[in-house]
């Protein structure tokens, strides 16, 4: 009960500082607005640079490090970026860390552009940009490209400890980001008010595990359940799909759990079956590794499981959940789905910033903040340090949204999801 | 009358140890004497700090190696006894040391799971009266009646499968099949028993659990019949090898004797040479069972990790849980009473072996004094 008043009072939350933060952020754009053709001609006009041949390039790039320290001065500031925090959140924000410093050119391929061989994901989304890794999102917040790989504008670093460490770490200003598994009122207990007028929370990802069933269940027609069908099902008080309502599917419900007493069997009860002790009389199998349980579901008949996003696939199909009265469904751009904080699987996965006087307007971000945490937020940056380390992708609105707030502190035009 | 004979046979024996470590000492130069003990007491030295885990322990380890070192240069005679001596009585160590720590783990979960029968509160009896496993939601309860169940029909399932298979392999290789045949087929057997289990696992999981799942109509795959008849696969070679060495070690007089007075080549088999090689034969296939018993992977990674008897009991085409899967499959997540109840498992599982290897030896002395000779 008190978790669901605590959802509530986050979403709320949420609601109002998007509120406040969209209009600064169509502010922005309005600003913007203008620039964004120019974007596309200092795009063009790098492009020329950089093909221009190799040793020119160098001697400007070296010159272009002393431009860096002059523009140092200048206001903008290119010290370490340092964030600390929860092993959750860790290898998001460490391969970001680790793709940011390697600043991979765009003829790359595998972590960055596009060439004969391969091309990342979303890379035409990012308006297939000719610059470095970590020089295109820094430049985007004010930033000198440096335009030589492994020397980004700035650089970054991530250290590893645990929520509770990296939210007080962040508040007492030891480090610019602090990752965080758990909302920040609940690390140190103090009040969304108290976490509103203190730190920007910033959501890159979620963690959770989205209900899947196998394709057979699918093509019967089962594309939603409801969380007390869920619970029947775990619970063995529905054994067979054609107990489900207007289901025509005479077929036994092989139950997936996990393994009994791990963190994601413990959260499933929690959520699912109403408590962390709940029983599961109704699970046919258990296994420890979200491989086994998509392997198990895949060759199975009538099978359901709970088990990380990143395993679906044609013959491992993730299902809308209606709890009460909400449906959240599988499609990334729907108004409920099952990628929202909301849904009660997930969590958000939060890389907090401190509101500080010094910040550009008294915000919430300077600008290497803002330009590190930027790079999460699309396409290219949810699929590769989310995705790929098998957390749950933003959703749209989501995304729209964390980017709206880090974009005060753009000065060219953000690429909108 | 039978008590007094055998402890004068003690006394005497004694006395002859006694006897025997005198004259040791008496022949033995005194420097050499002196290594032999500053070894001694030196090894003993680092046993006791590795049990009080003393950060000092390397100092009279290393007192020891420097000892041996000039022993071995100096009087390697009297060196190496001591050194094989110290060999034998440490594998005798650490096997007590081992079973000393699986027991005393599995004491809180013991003392948890107590029952009371008759007044009397006997700990641990709850764990074999009931089939509830529950390590999350109350009642809590640490029942080892599931996995018994499931590592007896495994192991059944598993002797079924290699015993006969095995035996008549190798009576056809050790009787039967001519020499070329049994030169190449032989070390073939024993390349099989290579094959690491998990790929037997992994074929099972993949290929044949999903196959059977379909073909018996069950709910989800996991069988303890496909993992009874996978896991007695991986023993046949086991079985085959050691049985074929034992028929074969059957004196070729006794066969040629029976032959001369008109038996054919089977009733030779039946009447001479199996019965001959009863108890080698039987040992392979306790050696198999024994390997079925203990088998894990292939179990874990087949089985449906669900602690609970199978409905009714002998319903083959459903598998929950066995001994040795319990714990590869928890250890991970595994705390507190859970933890502890899985070294009850493998408790549960060093008894079931022990018997199973004293049961063997037994076999083996009882056919020794039956037939007697050189068989």
């Amino acid at each position: 009960m008190s978790d669901d008043t605590g959802d509530q009072r986050s979403r709320v939350s949420r609601r109002t500082f998007i509120a406040t933060t969209g209009a600064a952020g169509i502010a922005g754009l309005a600003g913007c607005g203008g620039q964004s053709g120019g974007e596309g001609g200092g795009g063009s006009e790098s492009e020329s640079e950089g093909e221009g041949g190799s040793n020119p390039t160098e001697t400007e790039s070296s010159g272009g490090s002393m431009e860096t320290e002059s523009s140092e001065s200048s206001g903008m500031n290119t010290a370490l970026l340092n964030a600390e925090g929860s092993s959750t959140v860790y290898p998001i924000s460490n391969t970001g860390s680790s793709y940011w410093n390697s600043n991979a050119p765009p003829s790359d391929g595998e972590y960055w552009g596009s060439n004969s061989e391969s091309t990342v994901p979303g890379w035409s989304q990012l308006g297939e940009p000719d610059m470095l890794l970590a020089d295109y999102f820094a430049q985007k917040f004010g930033f000198e490209p440096t335009e030589q790989r492994s020397s980004p504008p700035f650089p970054t670093t991530v250290g590893l400890s645990h929520s509770g460490t990296g939210c007080e770490a962040v508040t007492d200003g030891l480090v610019d980001i602090g990752n965080s598994s758990g909302p920040i009122t609940a690390e140190l207990s103090i009040s969304e008010e108290e976490a509103q007028n203190t730190v920007v929370d910033n959501v890159v990802g979620r963690d959770g595990q989205p209900v899947v069933v196998s394709s057979d269940v699918i093509d019967a027609g089962v594309t939603e359940l409801t969380g007390e069908q869920v619970r029947g099902i775990y619970q063995d008080e529905i054994t067979n799909w054609s107990q489900i309502d207007g289901v025509d599917y005479d077929q036994e419900i092989y139950a997936i759990g996990r393994s009994e007493g791990s963190g994601t069997d413990t959260s499933f009860r929690l959520n699912m079956l109403g408590g962390a002790d709940a029983s599961m009389p109704g699970v046919d199998t258990r296994f420890g590794q979200n491989q086994q349980v998509a392997q198990a579901v895949s060759q199975n008949e009538g099978s359901i499981a709970y088990m990380a996003l990143a395993f679906t696939s044609d013959t491992v199909v993730p299902v809308g959940i209606d709890f009460e009265g909400t449906l959240y469904e599988p499609d990334r751009d729907a108004e409920h789905t099952i990628f929202d904080s909301d849904y009660p699987l997930n969590r958000d996965l939060h890389m907090y910033t401190l509101i500080e006087e010094d910040n550009p307007d008294g915000g919430g971000y300077d600008a290497r903040e803002a330009a590190f945490i930027n790079m999460f937020l699309n396409e290219w940056g949810q699929t590769i340090f989310v995705q790929g380390n098998n957390y749950i992708p933003l959703p749209t609105s989501d995304l729209r949204s964390m980017k709206e707030q880090v974009s005060a502190l753009a000065t060219e035009d953000l690429v909108m999801p | 009358m039978a008590s007094t004979t055998r402890s004068e046979r003690l006394n005497a024996a004694v006395d002859k140890q006694v006897q025997r470590i005198r004259d040791f000492v008496d022949d033995t130069e005194p420097e050499a004497l002196v290594v032999v003990t500053a070894i001694a007491i030196s090894l003993l030295t680092a046993f006791i700090g590795f049990l009080l885990v003393s950060n000092l322990t390397a100092l009279p380890f290393i007192v020891f190696v420097a000892v041996t070192g000039y022993g071995w240069v100096r009087h390697q005679e009297e060196t190496a006894l001591v050194l094989t001596l110290t060999m034998t009585v440490s594998t005798l160590l650490i096997l007590g040391l081992i079973i000393v720590f699986i027991f005393r783990e599995s004491v809180p979960v013991l003392q948890y799971e107590s029952a009371t029968v008759f007044g009397v509160s006997v700990p641990g009896l709850r764990m074999f009266i009931q089939p509830n496993w529950d390590a999350v939601s109350p009642p809590i309860r640490y029942s080892m009646v599931p996995m018994i169940h499931g590592t007896v029909m495994v192991t059944v399932i598993a002797t079924a499968v290699a015993g006969p298979l095995g035996v008549a392999a190798a009576l056809f290789l050790s009787e039967i099949a001519p020499d070329v045949i049994r030169e190449f087929v032989k070390p073939g057997v024993e390349i099989l028993a290579g094959i690491p289990s998990i790929v037997y696992g992994f074929i099972g999981f993949t290929i044949l659990s999903p196959w059977a799942s379909d073909q018996f109509q069950t709910t989800g795959q996991g069988s303890y019949l496909f993992v009874g008849i996978v896991v007695g696969l991986m023993a046949l070679p086991t079985v085959v090898s050691v049985a074929e060495d034992a028929l074969s070690s059957v004196p070729e007089a006794m066969k040629s004797g029976s032959l001369a007075v008109g038996t054919t080549d089977w009733q030779t088999m039946t009447s001479i040479t199996l019965p001959a090689a009863f108890s080698g034969v039987s040992a392979a296939v306790l050696l198999g069972v024994g390997r079925a018993i203990g088998e894990t992977m292939a179990a874990t990674v087949m089985l449906r990790g669900v602690p609970r008897l199978t409905e009714p009991l002998v319903n083959v085409f459903y598998g929950q849980e066995t001994l040795t899967s319990l714990i590869a499959r928890n250890y991970g997540e595994a705390d507190g009473l859970q933890m502890d109840a899985l070294f009850v498992a493998g408790v549960i599982l060093f008894i079931t072996v022990l018997v199973i290897s004293v049961g063997a030896q037994y076999i083996e002395w009882r056919m020794r004094s039956k037939l007697g000779g050189e068989a």
